[in-house]
């Protein structure tokens, strides 16, 4: 099936898969590069989350791509939609500040909390034991919205073969592909 | 010489670039429209009662009646998918604890549109607006009303646009 692109790597030699396997592992450490990068300027640690629920719908869909900021000393308002992992919860909820309580001198110590905008109950649910939602579970608020575009990453999700074969397809057309 | 291959990546490429320019270009524009949202309210009844609520413990819950007038036009323009209005009430506890809460909120988005049958208002009777509502039950009969209708208005003639 694939003798013709072994033959391929043979005529090529030695030299020429080490170079292009190099060159592939440098375009996947920058991309973790800038994505470390990104996730210290926006002070959060995933600076990009796909929306994985419909409880924010209608503004936001399952694949929206959200684009988010955690500046250190600014302090969340109502209305904020923001994104926080409660601990013992396995995925991130994007969902929006209702209530927020500045209980310490700063005005980022604060008690917070969320609801979805399609859901008809606040998130206290959701809190696993938390009576309020403090600013530690915060991962960032939304400031850009791109529709769709992570869709992607819920397929692959979904269908783990996708996944296998979509890094399979491009490692093996990184080795193979010849400069021209 | 260009096999398949590139051919498919070269279009693709170019596609997906004219496409986020295209994006980008319609994030943009949405500064270039003036903003000018106005609105009044004012608190009808504060009310303070004791009691226990949904899966909330015992204790104080306030109440407020409020009237809400609002212009909004100004923020829809194309790039506008929704706006998101909400009441919020701000106030500082007695042990100096600053509070801010929601109250209420809407989700004002074009939901519906109003056209005629025969694609033209001109000769068209007065229209009428009610405001009628729907009780939908946790369990058997759907009943529904009306509370308020509006005097006749006539349909002025077409404008153009701007």
């Amino acid at each position: 099936m694939f003798s013709d692109e072994i033959r391929t790597i043979q005529k090529l030699g030695v030299r020429y898969v080490v170079l292009q396997v190099l060159n592939f592992t440098q375009v996947i450490i920058s991309g973790l590069m800038i994505w470390k990068a990104l996730g210290i300027v926006t002070n959060t640690e995933s600076p990009i989350v796909v929306v994985l629920s419909g409880s924010m719908e209608p503004a936001f869909y399952r694949g929206d791509l959200l684009f988010l900021m955690n500046p250190r000393n600014t302090p969340y308002v109502v209305g904020d939609i923001t994104v926080y992992k409660v601990p013992g919860a396995d995925i991130p909820i994007v969902h929006r500040v209702i209530e927020t309580h500045t209980v310490g001198p700063l005005p980022t110590d604060q008690s917070l909390l969320t609801k979805g905008d399609n859901n008809r109950l606040d998130d206290l649910e959701l809190y696993k034991g938390l009576r309020w939602l403090q600013r530690k579970n915060i991962i960032g608020k939304v400031h850009g919205f791109l529709p769709y575009v992570g869709y992607v990453t819920i397929a692959m999700n979904d269908f783990p073969q996708l996944k296998y074969a979509l890094l399979g397809f491009l490692g093996l057309m990184a080795l193979i592909q010849r400069e021209s | 010489m260009h096999s398949l291959y590139q051919r498919a990546n070269g279009l693709t490429g170019l596609l997906s670039s004219c496409l986020i320019g295209l994006l980008a270009l319609v994030a943009l524009t949405s500064f270039l429209f003036p903003a000018h949202p106005k609105g009044d309210v004012n608190i009808k009844t504060l009310k303070v009662r004791w009691g226990q609520i949904d899966r909330h413990p015992a204790q104080e819950w306030a109440f407020v009646q409020f009237d809400l007038q609002t212009d909004l036009e100004s923020l829809f323009h194309w790039n506008t998918k929704q706006l998101f209005v909400y009441l919020v009430a701000e106030y500082t506890g007695s042990k100096g604890v600053a509070n801010e809460v929601v109250l209420w909120d809407r989700i004002a988005k074009i939901k519906y549109v109003f056209r005629d049958f025969n694609k033209t208002f001109r000769n068209a009777s007065a229209v009428e607006l009610s405001v009628r509502y729907n009780v939908m039950p946790y369990v058997g009969v759907l009943t529904s009303g009306e509370v308020g209708r509006t005097s006749k208005e006539r349909f002025p003639a077409l404008q153009t646009q701007g």
